[in-house]
């Protein structure tokens, strides 16, 4: 028999690297936190409030203190007064790293 | 991949048919989910529509305030989570950390506020607030005086005041669970 394919989808699935291992990809469902941006609780993939589609329009914001966040969520943040320029995670000063920081 | 741009667009005009949700609603839908159940608060909608402005009653089952029931107002601005709720409470009462006007002294409802706590840190906080008030961050400072001095005067005048009685000249409210 002979065939001859006329037709093909092909189907992309995308994820941010944000650092989180296949470990920890497995116990995913003990630690949800780890893949939504802990300020609008939107998952890293989807985008932030205030934007229409997910993707590089939307990027992520690394800090060097390992916290990740969309980066329109954190500039948000970081334009109030009562933020003083700390991470909303652990209040320390923010400091973007230049790129994901290892854990 | 070719097609994102024009997608894009698509998406656009879709969401200025939509009516606009704002994206404190969106979060704040996310706190409610995640809400836990507590067994001595409860949180009561008057507009079920209107998930920015609700109550929360806690009913203490210990501590100085236990047969109590106390109200408090949230009022949630569209910059949520940005900024924390505003918490007020709807009753004069006295307690180290409510002022008479019903200011509430919790620190993350002021300078210790981050975007990624959610209703629960602040139910947590508040229910807190009746088990352990704080002396050493008051608002009434008369309350917190005498609970630093004397933790038995001080527990016959919450009781006295959750009847309604009056402290040195001023007049709480009857704020009892059962009539
Ligand atoms: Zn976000
Ligand atoms: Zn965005
Ligand atoms: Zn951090």
């Amino acid at each position: 028999m002979k065939v001859a394919v006329k037709q093909w989808h092909a189907v992309a699935y995308w994820k941010w690297d944000t650092g989180a291992t296949t470990e920890q990809d497995a116990n995913a469902d003990e630690d949800a936190e780890d893949d939504v941006c802990g300020i609008c609780r939107v998952s890293f993939e989807g985008c932030c409030p205030t934007c229409k589609m997910p993707g590089d329009d939307c990027p992520l914001i690394w800090g060097q203190c390992t916290h990740v966040f969309h980066m329109h969520c954190l500039l948000k943040w970081l334009n109030t007064a009562s933020s003083k320029q700390q991470c909303p995670m652990d209040r320390r000063t923010w400091v973007t790293a230049e790129r994901k920081v290892d854990r | 991949m070719l097609k994102i741009w024009s997608m894009k667009k698509n998406e656009e005009t879709a969401a200025k048919k939509k009516p606009k949700v704002s994206a404190a609603q969106i979060r704040l839908q996310k706190d409610l989910t995640e809400l836990e159940e507590f067994k001595t608060m409860t949180t009561d909608f008057p507009d079920p529509a209107d998930l920015l402005h609700f109550n929360l009653i806690i009913t203490p089952d210990e501590g100085f305030y236990k047969g109590g029931k106390f109200l408090f107002s949230f009022n949630i601005s569209t910059n949520y989570p940005h900024e924390p709720p505003k918490v007020k409470c709807m009753q004069k009462i006295y307690h180290p950390n409510v002022d008479t006007e019903g200011n509430v002294c919790l620190n993350i409802l002021r300078e210790d506020w981050k975007p990624v706590l959610n209703l629960n840190a602040i139910l947590v906080g508040l229910q807190f607030l009746f088990l352990e008030p704080n002396a050493e961050d008051p608002l009434n400072k008369e309350a917190a005086e005498e609970l630093r001095r004397d933790r038995e005067a001080f527990a016959k005048n919450a009781s006295l005041s959750m009847r309604g009685g009056t402290i040195r000249g001023q007049t709480y409210e009857r704020v009892l669970a059962t009539p």
